[in-house]
């Protein structure tokens, strides 16, 4: 329920950010729904930790993303939130698909890459471009019916 | 004349009967032999012996004939004395057999499954003489068959027929598997336990160990044995002759019989290649020897020399003295009788007792005469008698006589050096004896460590080595610094405890592997390690060393990311319990090359402050992929199944690193 109000809240919040469908079409550019997420980094010693983790990768097999539509998509996937992290209260979600970092494209990248853009030392603040199913369909749902809400 | 046959029939009703001795006593081997090579040892021995026996009773058999045969022309026609000129007989020597073999290039370097052996040797026939090769055992290592000996026949005629014929027997542990083919063979032999399998033969034994019929010879009814045990069957064979002979190595045609689906089948090439030389008897020994006297011209007075002549080979010595002969000095004269020489003789001389004989040759462009006087007629007849036997011997051998051909006589048997087979890595690590699994597997790993870390061409392989060092209790390689500063894993997971007694063993190994060569790592972890996934219950054979002996090259060390650190401290800082269901468990990974090896250990809160293991799941179990999607974690007690009795760390060990590995896994990272 909680999860579902945020979803929402993002929703309008961030409706003049969101770009457009998600479409693939062969030979135009891929389009979709995303959604801007800010985490600052927990400093805990030496160590700045965001409190999620991440699967999936240029290098790693596909098929076994339990996360994603489509099971060719080599995307880098969050797996999973530790309850209470600096990701989880910036909204991010299990699942979403991580589109880029801090501008860095997060899309084809290996997984160790991925990794390393998320974990810079001198970086204190991440910003993630993520998209969701449920993004999207929330706002497919809402062009369809603004009203019910 | 029925004398000597009487003699010859005996001679050949001995050697008969020792070879019926001889092959009893292969029989009596073969049936109490244990030894898988003895048994062959002896199967080859009786086919030698029955093969001697089948050709002395064809021998004693057409000898026979011929005695009838000589009464019935007796009595039909005068005995005239027999006119026609018999050659000279000869030795006759084959070695350096080599049989080019021609492996499938898909077999030569295939790296598993079993390997197809095969023992052959070479059965060589000549005349009424059958010897046989030594064994050799032939597999997908080897490509040709090298038989060492020298084989040397003697008495051989000039149109002798020397046939060669190569046997072959699969040597595997099925023997009455001789004629199924190997696709079942293997099949069933790898399905059979030995117990089984020695029934299944015992019942399937046809019944005779007749030998392969020998080439022409009648068959003759004896009573064969049946013995159970290996089986030779001709696989290729060739009949050498006169025109095959020659100083120097030579390859000649092989007809194969049998096909690709006998059991005993090898990929001949279809040629074998051997030394086939002869020594006519003309060529190395003396003919004839007497007095003779050679006209000199010395000035204008001719003079007659007297010499002790000796015609052997291709020349007529002519010493001085008989003495000399002997004392090895050299010939006076030499005057040489081939092919080309002309030898006259001539009228009776009025100077001279006997007659006259002039050989003439060509020395280059010039034609040069000698003339020789004997004592008398009955000299003079024989000389040319000599000369003309040796005209009709040169002939006959033909290119035998252009020069003695050197034949060496096998010495007494000498050990061959035994070269050291290369085989495959993964070859070597196969387990003859199955005596005490986990130990040989420990010893096998201990050594297998060694050997690679001393290959290892990147700095990077000691990284999972480590990791065996730290399983493997005897500790095969160096200890390695650890510069991880990771301490503590996730801990057990609710599904794990049934396996887990074993588990805390494992705590240590975590956190010492590091690795020398680690990433530029702009991530806050600059150990690189691979902490390695533990994974239970893997039931891979130890075959995982193929992967471990192709992958070492491909490693490269992954900087560790934060998450043990993460879980030591996050676990208690983020409040306990696994938050939505899942385990701790987390994927390993198992990078496709040029990927690097790098499992991530994830935590979970901790249950215990110890956080003894990492609990990583290689999803190697593809089945259960897609259906667990537990919060991305892919737990793997439930797909995995199969409980285990306990492992020992070495084969853990192999597991883990087997799952590490396996390119089918998904990687997670804690960030």
């Amino acid at each position: 329920m909680f999860g579902e109000y945020l979803l929402y809240q993002v929703y309008s919040f961030f409706l003049a950010k969101i770009m457009s469908n998600s479409t693939f079409i062969p030979g135009q550019p891929v389009t979709a729904v995303v959604q801007r997420i800010e985490i600052c980094k927990l400093r805990h010693g030496d160590n700045l930790i965001l409190g999620f983790s991440i699967g999936g990768g240029i290098d790693q097999d596909p098929g076994q993303n339990p996360f994603s539509k489509d099971k060719t998509d080599k995307g880098i996937y969050v797996t999973r939130i530790t309850p209470g992290g600096p990701a989880e209260v910036a909204g991010l979600m299990m699942g979403d698909k991580i589109m880029q970092v801090n501008g860095w494209d997060m899309t084809v990248v290996t997984h160790d890459k991925a990794r390393k853009r998320l974990t810079k030392k001198n970086e204190d603040v991440v910003r993630l471009l993520v998209t969701r199913k449920s993004l999207e369909e929330a706002v497919k749902h809402s062009m369809r019916a603004p009203n019910n809400q | 004349m029925s004398n000597s046959n009487n003699l010859r029939d005996s001679d050949i009703q001995k050697k008969i009967d020792h070879e019926i001795r001889m092959r009893d006593g292969a029989c009596k081997l073969l049936a109490a032999c244990s030894q898988r090579d003895q048994a062959l040892e002896a199967a080859k021995s009786l086919q030698t012996c029955s093969t001697r026996i089948m050709a002395y009773m064809s021998e004693l058999q057409r000898m026979k004939e011929a005695q009838v045969m000589q009464k019935v022309t007796r009595r039909s026609s005068d005995a005239g004395p027999m006119d026609d000129r018999h050659p000279c007989k000869g030795k006759v020597a084959i070695s350096d057999l080599r049989i080019p073999l021609m492996w499938k290039d898909t077999e030569y370097f295939k790296n598993k499954g079993e390997l197809h052996r095969c023992a052959v040797f070479c059965l060589l026939q000549l005349g009424g003489e059958i010897f046989d090769t030594d064994m050799v055992i032939v597999d997908r290592t080897l490509t040709d068959i090298c038989f060492d000996n020298t084989i040397v026949f003697n008495d051989a005629r000039p149109g002798f027929e020397l046939r060669v014929e190569l046997y072959s027997c699969c040597s595997e542990d099925d023997y009455s598997a001789g004629s199924t083919p190997r696709k079942l063979a293997s099949k069933l032999s790898s399905s059979l336990g030995r117990t089984s399998g020695k029934k299944l033969r015992a019942a399937m034994e046809p019944g005779a160990c007749s030998p392969v019929s020998n080439g022409g010879a009648s068959p003759l009814l004896l009573p064969v044995p049946s013995v159970p045990g290996p089986k030779y069957h001709l696989l290729a064979h060739t009949t050498l002759s006169l025109l095959h002979v020659q100083d120097s190595f030579r390859t000649h045609d092989f007809t194969i019989s049998g096909n690709e689906e006998c059991s005993y089948w090898l990929p001949l090439y279809g040629s074998v290649c051997c030394r086939l030389a002869a020594q006519p008897h003309c060529m190395n020994q003396q003919m004839m020897s007497g007095c003779l006297k050679v006209k000199q011209l010395v000035g204008d007075a001719q003079s007659w020399t007297r010499v002790h002549a000796i015609l052997k080979g291709t020349s007529l010595f002519c010493y001085h003295r008989q003495e000399d002969v002997e004392a090895s000095i050299e010939p006076a004269l030499t005057i040489a009788i081939n092919k080309e020489t002309r030898i006259r003789a001539s009228e009776k001389d009025c100077h001279s007792k006997g007659q006259r004989i002039c050989i003439s040759n060509q020395y280059g462009g010039e034609e040069v005469t000698h003339t020789l006087t004997t004592e008398g007629r009955e000299e003079t007849h024989r000389w040319m008698e000599a000369f003309w036997q040796h005209f009709y011997d040169m002939s006959q051998w033909k290119q035998c006589c252009d020069d003695l051909m050197k034949i060496e006589m096998p010495s007494p048997r000498k050990q061959a050096p035994v070269t050291p087979k290369q085989g495959s890595l993964y070859h070597e690590m196969v387990i003859e004896t199955s005596d005490d699994f986990s130990s040989t597997v420990s010893d096998i790993l201990a050594r297998r460590m060694q050997e690679l870390e001393l290959r290892s061409q990147l700095g990077t392989s000691p990284t999972w080595m480590s990791l065996f060092e730290e399983n493997n209790p005897k500790g095969a390689g160096r200890p390695r610094p650890c510069t991880s500063r990771l301490s503590g894993h996730s801990p057990h997971t609710p599904h794990r405890p049934p396996r887990s007694p074993a588990s805390p063993h494992r705590c240590p190994q975590l956190g010492l592997l590091s690795s020398d060569a680690s990433l530029t790592s702009d991530s806050d972890s600059h150990c690189s390690t691979s902490p390695c996934s533990l994974h239970h219950g893997w039931a891979e054979p130890p075959s995982s060393f193929s992967l471990l002996s192709s992958s070492p090259s491909r490693l490269r060390p992954r900087t560790l990311s934060l998450d043990a650190k993460l879980s030591t401290l996050r676990g208690r800082g983020y409040g306990g319990g696994g938050g939505g269901g899942g385990g701790g468990a987390f994927q390993c990974s198992c990078q496709p090359p040029p990927s690097s090896l790098l499992t991530p250990v994830s935590s979970r809160s901790p249950r215990s402050p110890h956080s003894t293991q990492t609990t990583l799941s290689c999803s190697s179990s593809t089945s259960s992929n897609s259906s667990s999607n537990s919060e991305g974690s892919h737990s793997p007690e439930s797909s995995e199944g199969a409980p285990f009795s306990r492992p020992s760390p070495a084969r853990r060990s192999l597991r883990n690193l087997r799952a590490r590995l396996d390119p089918r896994n998904w990687l997670q990272s804690q960030v």
